[in-house]
């Protein structure tokens, strides 16, 4: 039985705590010590982010060399040059494959060990607490690390493949394997973060909705489409967007392994965007580069709220 | 309200006392008779060595006590245009001869020649370390200590090869590498990596193929030539004799596989000596060295040579003047020997006196391996760098050795399949590009 549709919005506004006189007026003092409360947290934001992407953008309409040396205004001549370069358009599709292979590397293995980890047994449980320690090490130790197993000469996984007769070859020297090799080390480094976040949207996922559904007769694989996932998909929205932009900002594992060699094999768009800076001592250069990714970014994220967004999303 | 209006005010006086408190500077009594000094020497060994040396001066109680800095080579290149910026740069700045153009770049340095003529005086500097640092008649950096590369080998493996001696050319060279290798031990391990351990070793084969000097009379990049080409042709076959990551390595991997045995020969400078025995287990005999060999056909004895200065950057005469009284002083023969041993071996002195100093002639490493040290000094003498050959001083030559183009010319062949003339072709071309305006 259910009660009539006007008893229960009475008794909603009837719950709903009264106000007591005067909390809806504010006095101009309580705005003004509002104001000043958030003023220095507003400064030191519109400090720390408007400041470098308007100086980033004033820098990329000069042709400033070293950074802080003198230079002068040129309009728009210094993105002209970096749109002419080939080695912005072969960085930017590099990052293109760098960005989409890192995702749907991570995404597996973080989706499968989520999966795992969701299991009673010990192993799973233990599991939890390690399975973050590649993620917790610091990305020069992870460079070391994965150098030191797939050196020629004392690398441990060399030396195990080649003891079954397997050659492995020369993974951060062999050109496209070179990418794939650092993309496979990024992803090691990063899908224990993607894990643990899938891994806690699973928790979330109402049991009896999971039992209803193999009461209904469906399978593992059915109850994990049909019902696990739809439910997962703001967690994965919000973690493919964050993840997706973190991924093409990576820089630390490519310099650190292959300096975006061999032969530029590795030179993402922010390898390029470094060595322009730092090694050409072209400031502009790479401030227009900067400024251009920022631009295809944008695009790219509104892209993907467009079409991947859950419906339900808000 | 009041209260509250009078504490939210207090706060926010107090964050912004907070705030200019972060970006200010201090500048006391004491920071007036300080000299900062920069280095880049960032292993323990030496920042304790130059560390000792100046707490050793500072006791003598100089007007201006030396207060070290020490920082990255990674990084010194934005800090110090900071600084340049900001007018906080160090009062002495260590450099090596294409980073010292860059500083001067940013208006940055000073002319030392009375300290330089004193030093060349007193105790004869040797002309390889200051001819890079000569422009316009001013020296811009008193040269501290030099470095050199040589050929190490292994003597061991080349007895089992039956190899008599160190191979002295080209040819002799490529053949005893083919010969070394053998099984899972390859002949040579030389850098291909992108960085500027491949530059180097690349240059000193360019050095002794009689390619050394890279630019025309009027400072036009001018690579391509067929002396370059042979250099180039040289090294593209070498790392097909190095293991096969050498597309990889930069300097510590070379040596990692000479003290493991995994190859037979290496091109670098003098750090192999010290941890040899250790790391190999082998006797100090078994670490061989022999000047780079020479191209068959108009070679030329010689390597890339490396002469560390410190510039002074100060602008201010009484500390221009403190600065250099502390350079003299450690180039004074009672103190040099401790400052070359920061490093034995890699470190070397660039003085006449330097080379005979007790101190560091008596150093184990040094005297254990007399011969090879002494064959470093006499390689120093014919010691060559890219962008000071000649007489030369190009300014942009640091645009041009920071972007590794040798290196990268060199994975154009081992990777994308160029042949040595294109490769060369290649290079001139991106050199062209970096220092256009």
């Amino acid at each position: 039985m259910t009660a009539p549709v006007s008893t229960r919005s009475a008794r909603t506004v009837n719950s709903r705590p009264r106000r007591s006189a005067g909390v809806g007026r504010t006095t101009t003092s309580t705005k003004v010590l509002g104001y000043v409360l958030v003023a220095p947290i507003v400064a030191i934001m519109a400090f720390v982010i408007a400041f470098p992407l308007v100086n980033a953008v004033i820098t990329s309409l000069q042709d400033q060399r070293v950074i802080g040396s003198p230079a002068d205004f040129v309009g728009l001549d210094t993105y002209l040059k970096v749109l002419g370069d080939d080695k912005f358009w072969s960085a930017l599709g590099r990052s293109g494959i760098w960005l989409i292979v890192n995702m749907i590397v991570q995404t597996i293995l973080a989706f499968a060990t989520a999966l795992l980890l969701q299991r009673s047994g010990w192993w799973s449980k233990s599991a939890r607490t390690w399975i973050v320690l590649p993620w917790v090490v610091p990305t020069v130790a992870v460079a070391v690390i994965w150098q030191w197993l797939l050196n020629s000469n004392y690398g441990i996984i060399h030396k195990m493949f080649a003891a079954v007769g397997i050659d492995i070859g020369a993974p951060f020297a062999d050109g496209p394997l070179t990418l794939i090799t650092v993309i496979l080390v990024n992803s090691w480094h990063w899908f224990p973060l993607s894990a643990v976040v899938i891994y806690g949207a699973l928790a979330t996922v109402p049991h009896e909705v999971i039992e209803a559904a193999k009461m209904d007769g469906a399978n593992a694989w059915r109850t994990f489409w049909s019902v696990t996932f739809p439910l997962l998909q703001p967690v994965l929205f919000a973690l493919g967007l964050v993840g997706s932009l973190w991924s093409f900002n990576v820089l630390d594992t490519i310099y650190l392994t292959t300096k975006g060699g061999p032969a530029g094999a590795t030179t993402t768009m922010p390898v390029y965007i470094y060595d322009t800076a730092f090694s050409a001592f072209r400031s502009s250069e790479a401030a227009a580069a900067s400024v251009l990714t920022v631009i295809v970014l944008a695009i790219a994220g509104v892209l993907f709220v467009r079409f991947a967004r859950p419906k339900d999303f808000a | 309200m009041r209260s509250k209006a009078l504490a939210a005010i207090a706060l926010a006086a107090a964050t912004a006392l907070g705030l200019s408190a972060c970006g200010g500077s201090s500048s006391g009594n004491t920071a007036d008779k300080e000299i900062v000094l920069w280095h880049m020497e960032n292993t323990p060994s030496r920042e304790k060595a130059f560390q000792k040396l100046a707490d050793e001066y500072n006791e003598t109680n100089p007007e201006y006590k030396v207060k070290i800095q020490v920082q990255d080579w990674g990084q010194v290149y934005t800090k110090i245009a900071a600084a340049a910026q900001s007018g906080k740069q160090p009062d002495i700045l260590f450099a090596i001869p294409d980073f010292a153009t860059y500083v001067r770049g940013l208006g940055l340095g000073q002319p030392v020649n009375d300290i330089v003529d004193d030093v060349k005086k007193n105790d004869g500097l040797i002309k390889a370390a200051t001819a890079p640092y000569t422009d316009g008649g001013d020296v811009w950096a008193v040269p501290l200590y030099g470095m050199v590369q040589m050929l190490w080998y292994r003597a061991d493996l080349f007895k089992a090869a039956g190899i008599d001696a160190a191979p002295s050319t080209w040819s002799e060279l490529l053949a005893d590498a083919k010969k070394l290798s053998a099984g899972s031990t390859t002949g040579i391990a030389v850098p291909s990596g992108k960085n500027l351990a491949t530059d180097q070793v690349l240059y000193s084969f360019m050095v002794t193929g009689g390619a050394a000097n890279m630019f025309s009379k009027d400072g036009k990049v001018a690579i391509d030539n067929d002396k370059t080409v042979g250099a180039f042709d040289l090294y593209k076959q070498l790392v097909a004799l190095s293991p096969k990551d050498a597309g990889n390595y930069s300097w510590p991997e070379p040596q990692a596989a000479l003290n493991s045995g995994a190859t037979a020969m290496a091109v670098e400078k003098g750090q192999y000596l010290a941890p040899f025995e250790s790391e190999s287990g082998r006797p100090a005999s078994d670490l061989g060295c022999a000047p780079i060999p020479v191209a068959d056909d108009g070679g030329k004895t010689g390597s890339i040579y490396y002469s560390n200065g410190g510039m002074i950057l100060s602008k201010d005469k009484a500390k221009q003047q403190g600065a250099g009284k502390f350079l003299e002083w450690v180039l004074d023969p009672k103190h040099y020997g401790d400052f070359l041993n920061a490093e034995p071996g890699l470190f070397l002195p660039v003085t006449e006196n330097g080379a005979t100093e007790s101190n560091w002639r008596d150093n184990p490493v040094i005297s254990t391996y007399k011969n090879c040290v002494d064959a470093m000094l006499k390689q120093s003498e014919t010691g060559e760098l890219f962008g000071f050959v000649d007489g030369q001083y190009i300014s942009s030559i640091g645009e041009i050795s920071g972007q590794n183009i040798l290196a990268q010319a060199v994975q154009q062949m081992t990777v994308n399949g160029m042949s040595a003339k294109e490769a060369v072709a290649w290079a001139q071309k991106q050199m062209q590009d970096a220092i256009a305006k």
